[in-house]
């Protein structure tokens, strides 16, 4: 900290004043890899959105810093009945939208309703436990149809963030899609209480948020947050150009840094790379089904083929080429380390080419088999993954091809089960397992990642563990599908990665969560 | 045949050439894999929320039916709706055609002040080695990929010298000047080296052609010949080959805007496949036809202007 | 077809050729070129493709001339292999739009009528398309590769060719052996393809050479985006992407491939020039 601005605080401040002195003001600026489109707690839909609605709203309850537990938010108290089947929370005194209006109970009621809609929003699914939603000034009562050991944490889930009634009241359009374009569009202040409000937007250039000064958490000093005065946001695609832009000065943050340029700028005096731990896990769908989308037979349905193909990856050395070291192998077949239930299997199929070979020769399969790796177009690293596994699984008797293709036809194909094996990724929404077990293993949710795999014991376990609400008992539901997964093998096992961020020397206290939202609240930057 | 004659006869053989741009766009963007339900709801959304999103963004109509909507909406001035940027196609164009029509303009003027002078230089020396250095330097600045050159100048003028800055495109006219100039330069380099090209064998033919000689034969100041004759000449060459390559110039915006983070019509276009955003894709491609015509028709005038051997037919 | 041109008076051809030095070295450029192209196995030192996780990112050396990538991979043996797509890619990328486009235009230039207006438009709609977007929609249809992108690109090029082949046979028409030939009763096809196309080729094969190299150039567009030659093959713009994310900390990375590219580049532009200052009718 700059000590003239601390001579500055402690003048111009009483002798009231904490003893720590706080940097305030100023505008951090951000580079980032896409644009939001729309930041609404229900229709964010894509990462750029999701990461950045806690940013402009709030949520009833806050993740605690570890992720496993759930603390007060816009909520002051929280408590769940006996039977698991009533949430009563009841909200902050005085808490403010940013333009100044006050938030009743009726905004939380109207924004659940909105968010558990499966007309409205993609996400209604995770709140499919509730039941009706009803609020009495501050005090706001969830009646559940069955107990959900989920819903706390949903309650502390972006697409739960409250917003104002009479926003959307007052928003000009027919339908509440046209009202939250409108409401984007006009850039103001009214729609959310979180520390900061969109006040600037261009399509794809810039986003800019300005401080909320009506925010209801309190900074070390003493005084509302957030520290800044707003955040002003660049979109900047290309990786090389973003760099540079932060070595030029230019922004005070770039995030997305590929992996293979971490070390030349933790070498950098000037910057401060960052990484941050995250629920990220890079994983490929094997495609399980008897045959291939041609009617031919698949090599691939056979368990024995998949396990050897993954005995026959060396995960240190993709991690060293692809992550240059920032990574670690999966260590649970399902989640990231840092997820809720995660069980730790590692070494998982560590590297063992004879173990490998053995399982080839007993499912007996031919020398010379073509596999096809689906990969997206443009990215270095699928393409570096692509020539090692090429590399790797030869002495296997694999030959590996390559498809490159757009991020539309990977999901195109994942959806129609045209495919061998494709790269693909995952980030926890919620924080809770059932959301990224569900999708990479429950057979109803999206055919096990498009794998095409069923396991009935799989799907029995995951529905139980749904209402399961002795945490012990859920664990070990979770434990034993974890289990049941590693060894079926639906996917390439391959590695987490946290996330790259950037930052100039002059900002501190910005966070990335291992959700992957970008947290602006306690961030300061000092000119 | 009059002028206003002659434009209506153009404006008119552009009704059918649109119509077949309408008909290729339409087919091409439905042939790609996926569709804009799938990029829109994510890889996470079910088949029936994708289905009820195609229904929503009536993808489950006929073929004809929907190519009908379009070809009537278009003719009424309405582009549709966005998918991606969930606003009239019509607005997200307004924003960011003026950003690319700049970066073009700017580069041509940019291609002109390098290319006309030191072809004239090259000319006036042809087959001796100022001729030879020139030709050279071009070429190397024609065979250099866009995304290589524009990188390695935001490398060493912005980041390491910080001579430009690296990104935004600033908002007064002045700032745009100054934010926009690597990557015209970058565009420049490439057509600057086809300009170049083109001026210096149009000079060259001047010079050597029956009337030039005779003038000189007759002591006329060379200054006076250039001007009066090789100029125009040059002019006319320089004007045809730009209208003629003014749609690969735009189109080439595309990868210059992804490096340098410009936020045109070339990115967006990139963003609306990725997105299959069939309104946007074809309303960005429909608005580049009815520009890349009017230019086509405007380099025709200019043409028919300065050179009296070319008629308006 | 340049035997019919040429075959007269090749002996002061060949002669006059030698006499200019910017044609020489286009030929000398491209004749190595074409030896790396085809024996690319000759002229690497190592395997483009062999894989070493103990020699990732090396500098220039005696062993690596060129340094090595991401993957320990040679990369001056990846810039020798990348001639044989290159080269591959200058020839088919442009030869079919070049015979498509020849045989087209200079039928419509010689009956003209309903199937010149006709091809007016399709010219017209061809070239007011933005020609990239054209071609990362065709080959986002048919997959990704270099079959499908000379596919793509021949889509939009024969247009070129086809414009420029007509406007010529039309000039050519109005001297007088064109309707000499029309005096004596020659079928059309003796017409077209004895008498006026080989007078009429000259200009479009000067556009060719400058087309070659455009098209390497394009080719290196699309590999940047992806949707060009398929990895684990070395193409000089895939090697380029490769390595701008290291033009401060490994400059050699996208260097090499780069001057591979202007070399090439200058080259046929050299040949282009020179064919066309030696071929171009003078008075």
């Amino acid at each position: 900290m700059h000590l003239k601005s601390v001579l500055g605080l402690v003048v111009a401040s009483s002798l009231a004043m904490p003893a720590l002195a706080q940097e305030r003001g100023g505008t951090l600026n951000f580079a980032r890899y896409d644009g939001s489109r729309l930041i609404d707690p229900i229709y964010a839909d894509r990462n750029p959105d999701i990461w950045m609605v806690g940013s402009l709203f709030d949520t009833l309850l806050r993740g605690s810093a570890d992720g496993n537990s759930v603390e007060p938010g816009l909520a002051e108290t929280f408590s769940v009945s006996d039977d698991g089947k009533t949430v009563s929370l009841t909200l902050r005194e005085g808490v403010l939208f940013a333009d100044g209006s006050s938030m009743s109970g009726e905004d939380a009621v109207f924004s659940l309703d909105r968010a558990r809609n499966p007309d409205l929003s993609p996400w209604a699914g995770l709140l499919g436990s509730i039941d009706s939603v009803s609020a009495d000034g501050n005090a706001v009562t969830i009646s559940l149809k069955d107990a959900d050991p989920t819903i706390l944490s949903m309650l502390a889930t972006f697409n739960t963030a409250v917003v104002s009634k009479a926003a959307y009241d007052a928003a000009p359009g027919d339908t509440d899609q046209d009202k939250s374009a409108a409401i984007f569009a006009s850039t103001s202040a009214g729609v959310g209480s979180g520390p900061f409000y969109l006040c600037g937007f261009e399509q794809g250039a810039s986003m800019d948020f300005c401080a909320n000064e009506h925010y209801w958490r309190m900074g070390a000093d003493g005084k509302p947050l957030p520290y800044l005065e707003g955040v002003h946001f660049e979109i900047i695609p290309d990786d090389a150009t973003r760099i540079l832009s932060l070595q030029a000065g230019e922004v005070d943050a770039a995030e997305f840094i590929p992996f293979s340029r971490v070390a030349e700028l933790e070498a950098d005096p000037n910057i401060n790379m960052q990484l941050y731990p995250s629920t990220r896990i890079i994983y490929s769908p094997i495609n399980t089904r008897d045959t291939r989308a041609d009617g031919s037979p698949n090599p691939l349905a056979d368990a024995r083929v998949r396990k050897a193909l993954n005995y026959g990856t060396n995960k240190d050395a993709l991690i060293g080429v692809v992550l240059h070291g920032a990574g670690q192998p999966m260590s649970s077949p399902l989640m990231a380390k840092a997820t809720q239930y995660a069980s730790d299997l590692s070494p998982l199929y560590s590297y063992d080419m004879d173990k490998a070979k053995a399982l080839i020769s007993e499912a007996g399969l031919e020398p010379g088999t073509e596999v096809t790796l689906t990969t997206l177009a443009g990215s270095a690293d699928d393409a570096t993954i692509f020539a090692a596994l090429q590399q790797m699984w030869a002495p296997l008797g694999i030959e590996l091809v390559v498809e490159q293709v757009d991020g539309a036809t990977r999901g195109a194909k994942n959806r129609s089960g045209e495919f061998d094996i494709h790269t693909y990724g995952w980030v926890n929404d919620v924080n809770d397992p059932s959301q990224v077990v569900g999708w990479l293993g429950y057979t109803p949710t999206a055919k096990a990642v498009g794998t095409g795999w069923e396991n009935a014991e799989f799907n029995t376990l995951f529905e139980e563990a749904a209402k399961e609400m002795d945490p012990e008992a859920r664990k070990a539901k979770f434990a034993k599908m974890q289990d049941l997964y590693a060894e079926a093998a639906p996917l390439l096992f391959m590695y987490e990665t946290p996330f790259a961020v950037a930052l100039g020397s002059a900002v501190e206290g910005y966070v990335q969560t291992p959700l992957g939202n970008n947290i602006f609240d306690e961030a300061t930057v000092s000119r | 045949m009059s002028s206003l004659n002659y434009i209506f006869k153009r404006l008119l053989l552009m009704v059918p050439t649109f119509f077949l741009v309408m008909v290729i766009i339409f087919m091409l963007v439905r042939m790609l894999p996926g569709d804009p339900a799938i990029a829109m709801a994510g890889d996470r959304a079910s088949d029936a929320d994708i289905q009820a999103i195609r229904e929503r963004l009536g993808l489950t109509e006929p073929m004809l039916v929907q190519f009908w909507l379009f070809l009537s909406n278009t003719v009424q001035g309405d582009l549709g709706r966005s998918i991606l940027m969930r606003t009239d196609v019509i607005d997200v164009i307004a924003d960011r055609l003026p950003i690319t029509v700049f970066l073009t303009v700017y580069s041509v003027v940019l291609s002109l002040l390098i290319a006309g002078p030191l072809a004239f230089v090259a000319a006036l020396n042809r087959g001796r080695w100022p001729d030879a250095v020139i030709r050279t330097i071009f070429q190397i600045g024609l065979s250099m990929p866009v995304f290589y050159i524009g990188l390695v100048l935001l490398t060493f003028l912005a980041a390491q010298l910080r001579l430009f800055p690296v990104g935004g495109y600033g908002d007064t006219f002045g700032e745009k000047l100054y934010h926009l100039f690597l990557p015209s330069v970058t565009v420049a380099l490439y057509t600057s080296a086809i300009i170049m090209r083109n001026l210096r064998s149009a000079i060259i033919e001047v010079l050597d052609a029956e009337y030039v000689q005779f003038a000189r034969a007759k002591g006329l100041p060379s200054r006076l010949i250039l001007g009066r004759h090789v100029l125009r000449n040059a002019l006319i060459s320089t004007v045809t080959l730009l209208g003629l390559s003014i749609g690969n110039l735009m189109s080439g915006t595309l990868v210059t805007e992804t490096v340098f983070a410009v936020p045109g019509m070339g990115r967006l276009m990139l963003e609306a496949i990725f997105a299959r955003d069939y309104p946007l894709i074809q309303g960005l491609t429909l608005t580049f036809a009815v520009l890349v015509s009017l230019v086509f028709l405007m380099t025709d005038l200019f043409q028919s202007r300065l050179d009296p051997r070319m008629r308006l037919q | 077809m340049s035997d019919v041109a040429f075959s007269s008076d090749r002996p002061s051809f060949v002669r006059k050729a030698l006499r200019k030095p910017g044609l020489v070295a286009g030929m000398l450029i491209i004749g190595f070129s074409i030896l790396l192209a085809i024996f690319p196995g000759l002229f690497a030192p190592y395997d483009p493709n062999a894989i070493d996780y103990n020699a990732i990112r090396q500098p220039p050396s005696w062993s690596h001339p060129f340094g090595t990538d991401l993957l320990g991979r040679d990369s001056l043996s990846r810039v020798i292999w990348a001639y044989q797509v290159n080269m591959q890619m200058a020839v088919l990328g442009t030869v079919f739009a070049l015979v498509t486009g020849v045989i087209i235009g200079a039928l419509v230039g010689y009956y003209r009528g309903i199937a010149d207006m006709i091809f007016g438009r399709i010219v017209d709609a061809v070239i007011t398309f933005p020609f990239l977007v054209l071609v990362i929609a065709v080959v986002a249809v048919l997959g990704p590769g270099l079959v499908n992108m000379y596919i793509a690109i021949s889509v939009v090029y024969w247009v070129y060719y086809a414009r420029l082949m007509r406007a010529e046979v039309i000039a050519q028409m109005g001297n007088d052996y064109a309707a000499a030939g029309v005096v004596m009763g020659y079928s059309d096809r003796r017409i077209i393809f004895r008498h006026l196309l080989p007078n009429a080729i000259t200009p479009v094969i000067v556009y060719w050479m400058t087309d070659m190299a455009l098209v390497i150039l394009l080719g290196s567009s699309l590999g940047y985006l992806g949707l060009g030659a398929q990895p684990p093959q070395a193409e000089w713009g895939v090697l380029i992407a490769e390595g701008r994310n290291f033009i401060s900390t490994a400059w050699w990375l996208s260097l090499m491939p780069g001057l591979a590219i202007v070399l090439t580049g200058l080259g046929f532009s050299l040949l282009g020039d020179g064919l066309a200052d030696l071929l171009r009718p003078r008075g």
